[in-house]
């Protein structure tokens, strides 16, 4: 049983890692709109959901209850947050926005460093042990088909178009700033989710957790496994949380270097190969399994 | 006059000392972020490493007795050359790409070195060796060190010497045309790969130059230490504008000040989100920056 | 007689800072007209265009369409009013299929809401079945519809003009702007699309404003045409009535766009 303690924490992070991964492709693969602030909705929805179990929590509901409620209110919040921050920074240019959202991001950890109700720098504990392999695996299957079915209408297409040709987008009749907003915001709030699940798994939030390094990290998770491909996501998270674990059994050494490898990995996959491993498309798993004739993507 | 009424002035007279010596440093590393820009419109997120870079290489020299005016120029030498170097093996290949990739790219770069930096060095802070002494000079209640002197001094003598190598040199003037377009300088026989390699190298040299003197004022080196004054130099740069070489010292300046204004009258925890707050207010207000003039995109 | 025009341009004056790239410019087209607007290089066709579009707002002057006032307004405003555009760099969605790019110009007119999306409501499956429906009969009038799982840039160049144009008369307008629409053809190509062009107007009954370098085109499809130079109009009027306009002719001499040439 003593391979389940390791397996079950590293699983649990993997699909926390997932929903935020494939949240942060809707924003930045599939809208073409470069957020390098993912860590502060995550953050957002990790406070709020955290403060929601540990001071307003009724002990008289189930668990289970309990962390869907912490969950969704970690969705509303990092999506107002998204709201806040994506209404004035979805007007700027690519790099532009870029550097806003990291500095959003930054401002919003330095604001949660400063809230002593949350623990501020000393942290936020005791944090209800809530979630478990079961919810957060089905969290990031409802993340996966919301994103894939939302992809597959209309509303998806026009998301899309504004990542292959913003102009033409406008052109066509698509309000662009509607859409690059949606996706912003459903990206956040998933992101969101992912907080508070986090949350209610490590028991423990610091705003040094949610720095801008790892929003890079999940950059990478996303470029890795293709940006604009749902598959690509999961795939880059699953392969980029189980990495490091794999390097501490090489030793400590290796383990430190941890960040220089994922930092050359970033350069090499920018020079040689920028569509990652899926490029923009998808295993259609459908498909593979004969049940389904048609593919939406190139 | 009363007390209280003194006291401010005075504060605010320290607070001034305090903020052009900081904001001298942040436009050294603003000046380097604003002339790359202007040359091939790529964000050099690592910029702050190389100003790193500088600190180190001063910190190492003077440790082993070199002497300041010495080692300054030497560690300028030594980001420049980090900067030229990194620009050869990955900035040029990734130039056509566009720039969300090249500023991924940037990204990739800055934690490398940070993080290379880290496993080679050691993360914890080193303290910088006293190279030139520290003598406090009073003007009435306000206090002005003898680094704080040099530190704004060097700036200066810095920046004349930028202004009459862009102004007044063959070099400068191709920069010049470059930046205003790289495809008419070509056209015009100037070979705008050596010419960007040369901003870069003049940027970082630069950068390197502020990593010195940031060593003497606040005493410590760590390989850290360029994230947040790098990112601070950018918003410094934004501020006045990006790609405008004038605009990067008001920038600092303004940022500089705007920093120990802050922290002395109000409170110090927010003091990085300070510079986060500029930048953001910047970009949705005129994002072109104070000196900025707004072009619109042709379609 | 109703005389509101489909399309009706007022004074339209464009500065950009202390330079005047057009001024005054006027123009008016009925429900089925076929007009061009042509000029040297320069002369403020695409500014006068762009204005049109939505993508510049003007210094001076009015835009119409219909009844309904599209002055600054933003380009998918306009689009949804009506009035659709091509591009001269062909803008196509290139890494999508031939039907998707099709269907995203029937999106302002999709009435499901996102959570019909999310949960495949049969409120969604039918839209979307009537949409692809509607998306494949317009690619067959176009001939394009053996190769609506192609992605668009794969699409050889003068199909992928075709697509343009069928993604455009996807959004059902009442008028159809064309930027250059024969740029980088060859003369077979360009009377190919001669005849579309007519085709198009007759078949959807709707206005249609191109500009063109081409003068083969234009003079061949064209009812009407303004001349531009400098910003202004400096002409107007039937082709033949064009053709012998001295001061056409002086603003196009000493250029290397003279009459029959290609771009």
């Amino acid at each position: 049983m003593q391979i389940f303690d390791y397996l079950t924490p590293l699983a649990m992070n993997i699909g926390v890692f997932i929903i935020l991964a494939v949240s942060l492709n809707l924003i930045n693969g599939m809208c073409g709109q470069f957020s390098l602030g993912h860590a502060g909705f995550w953050a957002v929805g990790a406070y709020t959901g955290a403060a929601y179990s540990v001071y307003f929590a009724p002990t008289a509901l189930p668990d289970f209850i309990n962390l869907f409620i912490a969950c969704g209110i970690g969705f509303s919040c990092a999506a107002l947050s998204g709201v806040i921050i994506g209404v004035p920074c979805l007007r700027l240019r690519g790099d532009y926005l870029a550097i806003a959202t990291l500095g959003f991001g930054e401002i919003i950890r330095i604001v949660i460093m400063n809230m002593d109700v949350v623990g501020g720098p000393r942290g936020f504990t005791n944090i209800p042990h809530w979630s478990n392999i079961f919810w957060i695996y089905l969290w990031v299957l409802i993340t996966i088909v919301f994103v894939a079915n939302l992809l597959s209408g209309t509303h998806g297409r026009a998301i899309i178009s504004i990542r292959e040709d913003e102009i033409a987008a406008e052109a066509m009749g698509i309000n662009t700033f509607k859409y690059k907003t949606l996706a912003f915001v459903i990206g956040a709030g998933f992101a969101g989710v992912a907080g508070a699940l986090f949350a209610h798994a490590q028991q423990f939030l610091h705003p040094n957790g949610f720095t801008f390094m790892w929003s890079v990290i999940i950059l990478l998770m996303i470029i890795l496994g293709g940006l604009g491909s749902i598959t690509g996501s999961v795939i880059g998270a699953v392969v980029l949380t189980i990495l490091p674990e794999l390097l501490r059994f090489m030793g400590e050494t290796v383990s430190q270097w941890r960040m220089v490898i994922y930092s050359v990995l970033l350069i090499l996959l920018m020079l040689l190969r920028p569509a990652g491993i899926f490029g923009k498309r998808e295993l259609n798993i459908l498909k593979l399994l004969g049940l389904k004739r048609e593919s939406y993507h190139g | 006059m009363s007390d209280s009424t003194a006291y401010f002035f005075w504060d605010l007279g320290q607070y001034l000392i305090n903020g052009i010596t900081q904001g001298s440093i942040y436009a050294l590393v603003a000046l380097g972020y604003t002339m790359v820009y202007g040359i091939i419109k790529l964000i050099n997120f690592a910029h702050g490493e190389f100003y790193m870079v500088g600190a180190f290489t001063g910190f190492f020299l003077i440790h082993s007795g070199v002497p300041f005016f010495l080692a300054m120029p030497l560690a300028m030498l030594g980001s420049g050359l980090a900067a030229v170097i990194v620009e050869r093996l990955v900035y040029r290949p990734i130039r056509s790409a566009g720039r969300i990739p090249a500023l991924i790219t940037a990204l990739g770069v800055s934690l490398f070195l940070q993080y290379l930096g880290q496993n080679l060095l050691g993360a914890d802070p080193r303290s910088f060796p006293d190279a030139l002494g520290t003598k406090t000079y009073y003007l009435g209640e306000l206090m002005i060190s003898s680094t704080q002197i040099i530190i704004i001094i060097t700036t200066i003598v810095l920046m004349l010497f930028l202004r009459w190598l862009v102004t007044s040199t063959k070099i400068g003037k191709a920069m010049r045309a470059t930046s205003f377009s790289m495809d008419a300088a070509e056209l015009m026989g100037i070979n705008t790969d050596r010419v960007i390699s040369f901003t870069f190298f003049v940027g970082a040299a630069l950068a390197g130059a502020a990593g010195v003197l940031v060593g003497m004022y606040y005493n410590t080196v760590e390989p850290m230490m360029g994230l947040i004054p790098g990112l601070k130099a950018f918003v410094a740069a934004v501020l006045g504008g990006i790609g405008i070489i004038p605009g990067a010292v008001v920038g600092g300046l303004v940022l500089g000040i705007a920093e120990n204004l802050v922290v002395g009258f109000w409170v110090s925890t927010y003091r990085d989100a300070i510079a986060f707050g500029i930048l953001i207010l910047i970009l949705l207000i005129k994002p072109a920056g104070l000196l900025g003039k707004n072009t619109r995109e042709k379609v | 007689m109703d005389s509101t025009h489909a399309l009706k341009v007022d004074a339209l004056t464009m500065r950009f800072g202390g330079l005047v790239a057009v001024e005054d410019f006027s123009l008016e087209m009925g429900a089925t007209d076929l007009v061009g607007l042509i000029g040297p290089n320069g002369a403020g066709k695409t500014t006068i265009f762009n204005m049109i579009t939505g993508m510049y707002v003007p210094s001076q002057g009015h835009v119409y369409l219909g009844k309904q006032e599209i002055t600054g307004v933003r380009p998918a405003n306009i689009t949804q009013q009506g009035m659709a555009r091509t591009f001269q760099n062909i803008r196509l969605f290139k890494d999508l299929t031939v039907l998707d790019n099709i269907r995203l110009a029937g999106h302002f007119r999709q009435k499901y809401g996102i959570l019909s999306s999310i949960f495949h409501s049969p409120n969604f499956r039918a839209a979307e079945k009537e949409l692809k429906k509607e998306a494949l009969e317009l690619l067959k009038i176009f001939k394009l519809e053996d190769k609506y799982m192609h992605l668009a840039k794969n699409l050889p160049y003068g199909e992928q003009r075709r697509l343009e144009i069928a993604r455009a008369l996807a959004t059902k307008p009442k008028v159809l702007l064309l930027d250059e629409p024969a740029a980088g053809m060859n003369p077979n190509e360009t009377k190919e699309l001669t005849e579309l062009i007519r085709w198009v107007r007759d078949h959807f009954q709707i206005a249609i404003l191109l500009i063109e370098h081409d003068m083969s085109l234009v003079m061949d499809v064209c009812e009407r045409i303004y001349v531009v130079d400098h910003g202004v109009e400096i002409a107007q009027g039937t082709p033949s009535e064009i053709q012998k306009n001295s001061k056409v002719i002086e603003a196009y001499l000493g250029t290397a766009n003279e009459e029959g040439d290609k771009q």
